[in-house]
């Protein structure tokens, strides 16, 4: 009864306001209602589809969410191993927690007053003697590559994980296995290869994968710290969103439904890899 | 602590502290040209200007109430829930949906609420904010604590009743101690997520719900960084102090 | 169970809306005193960009204690960019809303066109304000907004030109056309750039009406042959300035406030603003060099103006436009126009106010660092019609950054 009642509850606190979106999305993306649409028409779908915008802004999305998720996963691993002991006590434990508590625009801010030609960084440089004016220093925001954005979302996100294979580290007793490698005759090296990443690769995939979604969808890091083209998947929607031409309103709609289906899929594919993998 | 390894940790530590130091220095600065490493002139007139506003005490107010609210209420409501979903047999499909939430667009899921709050006329209001907030941090929750309800607690529950517990008393007295910690991980990033939203309060709230977000995010995207960093500060200050008292807000110690 | 939900959800989401419609529009057929009358007691929820300190304490600590002395109003101010104001009142219509959250809003013309477009805004109110007569409507700066007609469906509030600003440290002689500038650039790349959105837009319009050899050509509503041909050449000049722009015009400033920090810095030798006062304002903040100085180029820049407009489905419209009425009233732009204030370009002509004022507005501090607007007005060109913008934005990006 208590089960069916909570059910019941959540149906209605999650399930509902989310089926209602969906609803809305996709009666706009369809032209069914809106203001500026004329009922139904397959024809914002088409321009969305058929343009090459959205496959590149996907692709460029992923692309950056995967060079970020790499680096995290390997920062993030190699702090575990270097700094163990610290993370848990000591005056580190405590900064560690610091960038957890930015909000995506002030650490893309941030970002930009370091890394940009007339960031701080430069300026040290040019103190220096490095450079002779800003014009030399490298281009790492607004790059065609992204390194900015690749560099905030690295940021952000590497303490988060550093505390999750800490905290898997601990609840799978790895150490415990480590030292059983030992005794078997495994170097350090071989014991964290062979037994410590294989588990926290695998503890902790569902999360990286969140969390790669998550990157996937940054807006307001691309909007300061990329370029206008190749643009991430969320600028791509604002802009045809809120910008001059209200006639591309429901494209932005049609973005977010094509993405979404896009995610669910190839979600559908991963869970039923994995459960294969487990079976 | 080894010798060898004093000074990468306090290197790492102040790569992760930099950016909020670096955002209260600017926040004083005034005039800042290339290439000097600081700026020329400090003052706390940006401090006067913008901090000191009546409206902002009010907007603060405001936010670490719907905040404090929307944190625990959907925490400890989502812990509930989270069981009956754990427990479900269509476990995936009720999860599915709570994952499908964060993959919308939170603009578009914005746009598309606002429409159904202006029709039931909670746009513009304190409420209408309120549960928007609640809708966005719920599902979070949800997931959060379906790993909690896991085999071991279920054998633990069975435990319990074979030895004669009530209902109510295994989940006050096994489960409710034991989601202690994770309740209070799971307060502290709802807490967050409230914080720092801005595109779900503007237009739920049609700019009239002055959150404190709403009221500063403004600045940051301005021309005066100065005036943004102090809004960042404005921002960073309260989760900042609530870690600061409980660092058990973001990992359970052992 | 589940059928009953969904029935509880089609009921709330199509069954309950409000039905009660005041009818506000008879107030236009009453006098003003009546109309401020019925004001007293009220509340006015005003929506208007918040990001400038100074504008902020202009309304918190003139405008808002003002209001409510005189006329007994609560103004409220609720934070939006023209976009949010946009998707607010969309929504409402699209909704079915008989009832506005909002009573007053801030627009410009690129805001002004598109509520135009969705028929939400209310009108004709202007001619209604006693203050309206002092207003400049013979300027057609003034009077028309990106060449429509006002009409009065809002009410201008500040005049602004825009205006190139720089740094006279390392500029002493600034370019005055556009093959000035390109010359400039070939000699000092890298210092120069515009922004994608509604500054840098505004830009390449008044370009684009020097390569059609003046606004003449290009007035009246949208022409597709006429933007074909000259489009085409302002394509073909910015590709030639595109290596010498800021970053070899691979990206442009997303806005016009990272322009402005780019030049704060030094790393640009130029900014713009659509408001020729705004050099003053950020040097008085401490935020550009004081060597910084605007201009209008000979060539021209665009003049506009920014209104205050009413929702048509707000329910204190007399409230609405007693706090407009205000606003526009000789004191309240008196102080807007101070630079240490605000430093808003005024909307009123002051010939026709009381010898009084006149004498007032003759005695405002001058501003120091850009030319007198007197000056300027000379070089002022009138806004394009609404579409000009929305095919120069899109295909900014074809020609230009996805190149």
């Amino acid at each position: 009864m208590f089960r069916r009642a909570s059910l019941l509850v959540y149906l209605l606190l999650c399930i509902v306001p989310l089926l209602l979106g969906l609803g809305y999305v996709l009666a706009y993306s369809f032209g069914l209602i809106g203001l500026l649409n004329h009922g139904f028409t397959t024809a914002h779908w088409r321009a969305v589809l058929l343009d090459k915008t959205f496959w590149q802004s996907l692709g460029y999305s992923l692309y950056i969410a995967l060079a970020c998720m790499s680096i995290v996963v390997v920062v993030s691993a190699a702090l575990l191993a270097g700094f163990r002991k610290n993370l848990t006590q000591g005056f580190l434990s405590a900064f560690i927690y610091l960038p957890l508590t930015l909000p995506a625009i002030v650490a893309a801010f941030v970002c930009f007053q370091l890394w940009s030609k007339s960031g701080l960084i430069s300026r040290m440089v040019y103190q220096v003697g490095w450079i002779a004016n800003l014009d030399q220093f490298p281009e790492w925001i607004n790059d065609a590559w992204g390194l900015g954005i690749i560099f905030t979302h690295t940021f952000m996100a590497t303490p988060f994980f550093t505390l999750l294979f800490l905290q898997v580290y601990e609840r799978e007793k790895i150490q415990r296995l480590e030292q059983l490698a030992f005794t078997l005759g495994a170097t350090p090296r071989q014991a964290w290869l062979k037994v410590t990443a294989p588990i926290l690769w695998r503890k902790s995939f569902f999360s990286i994968l969140l969390y790669l979604v998550f990157v996937m969808g940054a807006y307001e890091t691309p909007l300061l710290l990329g370029r206008q083209s190749p643009e991430m998947i969320a600028p791509l929607i604002i802009r045809k969103l809120q910008k001059f031409n209200l006639l591309d309103m429901p494209q932005a709609y049609v973005i977010s439904a094509a993405y979404l289906l896009l995610l669910m899929g190839f979600g559908g594919l991963v869970f039923s890899k994995i459960k294969t993998r487990m079976a | 602590m080894k010798k060898t390894l004093l000074f990468p940790a306090i290197l790492l530590a102040f790569i992760f502290g930099f950016p909020l130091l670096f955002l209260l220095l600017l926040s004083f600065g005034q005039q800042w040209p290339y290439p000097s490493i600081l700026p020329l002139h400090w003052s706390e007139e940006t401090w006067q200007k913008i901090a000191w506003e009546k409206r902002i005490g009010n907007g603060l107010g405001l936010s670490l109430l719907i905040s404090l609210s929307v944190g625990s209420i959907a925490s400890i409501l989502s812990l509930l829930l989270a069981k009956a979903v754990a427990y479900s047999p269509n476990q995936r499909w009720w999860l599915g949906g709570a994952y499908l939430l964060y993959l919308v667009s939170p603009v578009v899921l914005a746009a598309s609420w606002q429409f159904y709050f202006l029709r039931l006329g909670w746009a513009g209001q304190p409420l209408g904010v309120w549960l928007a907030q609640f809708f966005i941090t719920l599902p979070f929750g949800v997931i959060f604590f379906n790993s909690f309800w896991n085999e071991q607690q279920r054998s633990l529950e069975h435990l319990v009743a074979t030895l004669g517990g009530t209902p109510w008393q295994t989940f006050w007295r096994v489960s409710f101690p034991l989601a202690r910690g994770p309740l209070l991980i799971c307060f502290f990033q709802s807490f967050l997520i409230s914080w720092f939203e801005y595109g779900l309060t503007a237009l739920i709230g049609v700019g009239k719900v002055q959150t404190l977000p709403l009221m500063v995010y403004q600045f940051i995207g301005e021309a005066n960084i100065f005036y943004a960093a102090l809004a960042s500060c404005l921002l960073l200050i309260p989760p900042l102090l609530l870690l600061w008292f409980n660092r058990r807000f973001v990992f359970i110690e052992r | 169970m589940i059928r009953w939900i969904a029935f509880g959800i089609l009921f709330l989401v199509w069954g309950c809306q409000s039905v009660s419609n005041k009818k506000t529009e008879e107030v236009l057929n009453q006098p003003w005193e009546k109309i401020e009358k019925a004001a007293r007691g009220s509340t006015v929820n005003l929506m208007m960009w918040t990001g400038d300190p100074l504008i902020n304490a202009y309304m918190q600590d003139f405008v808002v204690p003002e209001v409510k002395k005189r006329f007994g109003i609560d103004l409220k101010i609720a934070s939006g960019q023209g976009n949010l104001i946009v998707q607010a009142l969309l929504a409402e219509i699209q909704a079915g809303k008989t009832e506005s959250e909002l009573d007053l809003l801030w627009i410009n013309g690129e805001t002004f066109y598109q509520l135009r477009q969705i028929d939400a805004l209310f009108g004709p109110w202007t001619d209604k304000l006693p203050n309206a007569q002092y207003i400049d409507f013979s300027n057609p700066f003034i009077a028309k907004d990106f060449q429509q007609p006002v009409d009065g469906f809002e009410c201008p509030w500040g005049n602004v030109q825009m205006a190139l600003i720089y740094n006279s440290q390392y500029v002493p002689n600034p370019p005055q056309n556009r093959q000035a500038l390109a010359a400039f650039l070939k000699e000092h790349p890298g210092k120069f750039t515009f922004d994608n959105q509604f500054t840098g837009m505004t830009f390449l319009k008044s370009m684009l009406m020097d390569v059609a050899g003046g606004a003449q050509n290009l007035a009246g509503d949208f022409d597709e042959k006429k933007y074909a041909t000259y489009s085409a050449q302002l394509w073909t000049y910015l590709k030639s300035l595109k290596p010498y722009l800021w970053r070899e015009g691979k990206t442009f400033p997303e806005n016009v406030s990272v322009m402005h920090q780019l030049f704060a810095s030094g790393e640009l030798w130029f900014t713009m603003s659509n408001n020729d006062n705004e050099v003053d304002n950020k040097v008085s903040q401490g935020l550009f060099p004081s060597t910084s100085r605007a201009y209008v180029w000979d060539s021209g820049l665009i003049q506009n103006t920014h209104y205050q407009g009413i929702p048509k489905l707000s329910t204190n419209k007399v409230g609405a436009m007693t706090v407009v009425n205000f606003l526009i009233s000789p004191a309240a732009q008196f102080r807007k126009q101070n630079a240490a204030v605000w430093g808003d370009g005024l909307v009123l002509d002051v010939n026709k106010l009381p010898a009084k004022w006149q004498t007032e507005f003759q005695q405002l501090p001058k501003r120091k660092y850009v030319p007198a607007r007197a000056e300027l007005n000379a070089k002022a060109l009138p806004e394009l019609a609404p579409e000009y913008m929305i095919r120069l934005s899109e295909d900014f990006r074809k020609n230009i950054i996805e190149q």
